[in-house]
């Protein structure tokens, strides 16, 4: 990186008049008319449904050890735990993604 | 998707050690049986473990987890009692009782209540961490 004083201003390109045309910028591979319909968004749906998942196991797990079908208790509260924790990921991502967005809205441009 | 990790070695210790609660439990309320399907008195059944291989996706090590291997049947002679008046007295008017021996099963169900806290522990941390990871940058 070159210092900033070694910069003549005498060699710097001519400024060109300030009402002078824009030139035209292309962006590449065309103009973007839809955003990318899969992605971030499947990946969240997925995360929501294996949370989903999970509390359905939970529910089923502690389901038979009320109804007496099963006496492994500490199965039933495990499996709770995991979902809390998959639901609490959840969470996290989710704020995480509308923390992003506010900071997008703040943006001045 | 496995958020808390180790868990499933966790579980089957759990499962284990409540197998071995419900044997001393088996093994003090026969304290005094003396008449089983089989013939004889009761005789005190022990458990013992072995290790297994949790199935596991991803990286990391391959964990071993525990499973009962078998719950067998303790072969020491029970204690004769000379008791001419109980149904089950041979004719020499001694009867014989199981080879349960209070003491041992209470050592056992000591140890295995412990065992059973220390497992708990154990996801108990492992949950902990999972939140705690989940907090990373706040």
């Amino acid at each position: 990186m070159s210092p900033i004083g070694s910069v003549n201003p005498l060699n710097s390109a001519p400024l060109g008049r300030v009402d002078a045309p824009l030139p035209k910028i292309s962006l590449p591979g065309g103009p973007h008319t839809a955003a990318p319909a899969d992605g971030f968004g499947q990946m969240l749906d997925g995360l929501v449904a294996t949370v989903e998942a999970k509390q359905g196991d939970a529910n089923a797990i502690t389901r038979q050890v009320l109804l007496g079908d099963n006496d492994q208790l500490h199965q039933s509260v495990i499996a709770m735990q995991e979902a809390s924790v998959a639901f609490n990921m959840m969470v996290e991502v989710r704020n995480k993604l509308v923390e992003s967005y506010q900071e997008l809205m703040r943006m001045q441009v | 998707m496995n958020l808390i990790a180790g868990i499933d070695v966790s579980a089957g210790a759990l499962a284990a050690q409540k197998t071995r609660l419900d044997i001393v439990a088996q093994n003090i309320a026969n304290a005094q049986t003396t008449r089983t399907p089989n013939g004889g008195p009761y005789q005190r059944q022990i458990v013992s473990f072995e290790s297994e291989l949790v199935r596991h996706s991803g990286s990391g090590p391959s964990l071993q987890s525990v499973k009962v291997a078998a719950i067998s049947a303790d072969r020491t002679p029970g204690q004769q009692v000379y008791n001419p008046q109980h149904p089950d007295a041979g004719p020499d008017g001694l009867v014989m009782m199981p080879n349960v021996n209070l003491s041992y099963e209470m050592v056992d169900l000591i140890t295995a209540s412990r065992a059973y806290e220390a497992n708990l522990t154990i996801v108990k941390n492992a949950r902990l961490m999972a939140m705690k990871a989940l907090e990373i940058g706040k």
